[in-house]
């Protein structure tokens, strides 16, 4: 019997799950939408991940939770660990390609830099008070214009003059998306200059003031939409590394740096018991875990949001 | 004559200083309103202007609540911002509510002369001694000094003690103990006793803790309620948390002209009320081996949005980890736990490879 570890990450938009070996090897992964019910997503991941896993010849001993709903899911599957999604961002990379200067990350409503130095995390920043340029807005849009937001990258791979689309706001950029559609833009050209927009208002507003460095790794949901990674290509002048499981990154790094960190509360989970419904005794141990790894934080309440994004920025 | 009820808009641990001197030289009552509540915030956002900064929404609602708790007088601070201008204009909406109280904004009596000063208090208080409020003036600053310095040594420490609470539980008997102060001599006594007590504190502090230094707005910075215990949630993780920036440093012994000859290869001119101040405090942790800086401030902030890229060049050329956060009405503080919790990590991981 060897030793697995299961990691979880439950984001706003979707939820992904893997389980690897000790030797980083991943055995099952799964993503799925979390349709805004975190626990049932959790659930259904737990399913599709149970379907792959080799029962058999491994057990799990290790469950790791991130993404912003990984205290409720850490606590219902017992989680050994629960970490937050930045380090848990950095750790994997920085694990995957010692050499990464810059972490770029777009998810579904968050984006994050992270500068590396060294293997070593040195700055990050994260988007605050606007979620414009993240993947809920090329979600959205993908609505708009019909087309699937899969296929984005591969559509605006086929423009030519993507659009100059005002990718400040959301709501402005939306406004100017119908203005263009109406004035007759190609569909190629309106999905092209989407995924520049996106990486101008990254660049614009959680890269600004900060030194992108090569190698750049960029990862996250986005990271899939080939249109997006070329739109940075052409803005950094650079390679962008994406790696094959990219949107993966968030958590499955964390069981085996978890491996490394507690070997002094080795907590065993049976694949079976934590598929169930949580009992008692895991409950006391994700608080033990939490206390050992000095966390504070409390409530599950609604990110920082704002009215005066435009002033920041 | 009838006393006054005075009262002004919670600021951290000042308004004990204020009561002090209101009751002791003005024989006025002051009106202690109860501590900022999301309530609070509600109030004070619903009858503010949107875009305007949030501590007029937050002053704005804690005079309400100080209005609701009895109050007739109100005095609001003056201000090298906008902040200056904030008086007038709630003055101005709480009347439009149809409050009925006296307003003492003591921005219209900055005018250069702090003889004129003189005035907003006999506004309060006409009769008052020369004498006592001289007297009673050196005492309060005496107390607010004194706060301040035990409101440092608190944050330094009390993430480290053995057992959990030990701190909080002396800091918040000193904080009654001011409340209640009538004299110099009661204020004095509390000094050494909490100074005593803190010391007697078991704590398990390493050589080298991971210190953070906060800077940022004054008001954001310096208020608990505003910043969502930023300072507190910091030293739990186990931080040795330094901020600079309060009344005692930024006021009381305040040398704007020597901290900007400091600063000078980082900027040239003063940008508002406390960028010199910020700028040089963000040199000054870099330089004296801290492990992080956050800069706080509210949303929309022109002159802390104004420092930021001196403190990004600070940052760099020390490389220094900086996080930014931007506070607005929203209290909800899920989001800050995570940019806490990752930025923890960071100087953590940081500190063990170095």
């Amino acid at each position: 019997m060897q030793e697995a570890y299961l990691g979880i990450d439950i984001g706003s938009i979707s939820t992904k799950g893997v389980i690897i070996d000790n030797q980083n090897h991943i055995l099952a992964s799964s993503y799925i939408w979390t349709e805004g019910n975190p626990m049932g997503a959790a659930k259904k991941l737990l399913h599709l991940l149970e379907e792959q896993f080799d029962q058999g010849n491994y057990r799990i001993t290790a469950t790791g939770t991130t993404g912003s709903a990984r205290k409720l899911v850490g606590d219902m599957v017992g989680a050994t660990i629960v970490k937050n999604e930045i380090t848990a961002h950095a750790v994997g990379t920085t694990t995957l390609y010692p050499d990464v200067r810059t972490i770029l990350e777009i998810g579904g409503q968050d984006s994050k830099i992270i500068l590396v130095e060294n293997g070593i995390a040195v700055d990050y920043a994260m988007n605050t008070l606007c979620a414009a340029g993240t993947g809920a807005f090329l979600s959205s849009q993908s609505k708009r214009l019909g087309v699937e937001v899969e296929e984005f990258g591969q559509i605006a791979l086929q423009s030519k003059h993507p659009t100059q689309i005002a990718a400040r706001c959301t709501v402005f950029a939306e406004s100017d998306l119908v203005h263009k559609i109406q004035m007759g833009h190609t569909k190629e050209d309106i999905i092209a200059g989407l995924c520049k927009a996106v990486a101008a208002n990254y660049l614009n507003n959680v890269g600004k003031g900060k030194k992108i460095l090569s190698p750049v790794v960029f990862q996250g949901g986005v990271s899939k939409n080939v249109g997006v990674v070329e739109a940075f290509k052409k803005a950094l002048g650079c390679n962008i590394i994406v790696d094959e499981n990219g949107h993966l990154m968030g958590h499955w790094v964390l069981p085996f740096w978890q491996a490394e960190a507690a070997d002094e509360n080795p907590l065993i989970f049976l694949w079976k018991i934590w598929s169930l419904r949580h009992e008692k005794s895991t409950v006391e141990n994700v608080r033990i875990t939490a206390r050992s790894f000095a966390y504070t934080g409390t409530g599950c309440s609604s990110t920082h949001g704002g009215t005066d994004a435009i002033m920041e920025h | 004559m009838v006393r006054k009820h005075v009262a002004f808009p919670r600021f951290s641990h000042y308004n004990l200083c204020i009561k002090y001197f209101v009751e002791q030289a003005l024989d006025a009552e002051y009106i202690m309103q109860p501590p900022m509540t999301n309530r609070t915030m509600e109030i004070g956002s619903h009858y503010s202007p949107d875009s305007v900064c949030t501590p007029f929404k937050t002053s704005l609602g804690s005079m309400v609540d100080a209005l609701e708790a009895g109050a007739d007088t109100l005095v609001m601070t003056l201000g090298f911002c906008r902040l200056g201008y904030y008086g007038e204009l709630q003055e101005k909406i709480l009347r439009e509510l149809g409050y009925e109280f006296d307003f003492v904004n003591l921005s219209e009596y900055s005018t250069g002369n702090p003889k004129d000063y003189l005035k907003a208090l006999r506004k309060i208080a006409p009769k008052a001694s020369m004498a006592k409020m001289t007297r009673v003036g050196v005492e309060t600053l005496k107390m607010l000094s004194c706060l301040d310095e035990i409101e440092a040594e608190y944050y330094k420490n009390c993430g480290f003690e053995l057992h959990h609470g030990d701190f909080k539980q002396v800091w918040n008997q000193f904080l009654a103990e001011m409340e209640t102060a009538e004299n110099l001599h009661e204020i004095e006594a509390a000094f050494k006793t909490v100074k005593k007590e803190f010391s007697a504190i078991p704590v398990n502090k390493p050589e080298h803790p991971l210190r953070v230094g906060v800077i940022g707005e004054y008001y954001t910075a310096v208020d608990a309620f505003s910043n969502l215990n930023l300072e507190q949630k910091l030293a739990d993780m186990g931080v040795e948390v330094h901020r600079w920036m309060n009344v005692t440093n930024r006021n009381l012994h305040y040398h704007g002209k020597n901290l900007s000859v400091e600063i000078k290869d980082y900027c040239k001119y003063e940008m508002g009320p406390t960028s010199t101040a910020n700028i040089w405090c963000a040199k000054y942790y870099a330089s004296h081996g801290f492990d992080g800086i956050i800069h706080a401030k509210s949303a929309g902030c022109t002159p802390e949005i104004d420092i930021m890229p001196v403190l990004q060049n600070i940052s760099s050329d020390y490389k220094i980890p900086t996080l930014y956060l931007s506070y607005d009405s929203q209290t909800s503080d899920t989001g800050l736990d995570t940019r806490l919790e990752a930025f923890y990590d960071m100087i953590q991981m940081r500190k063990k490879a170095v």
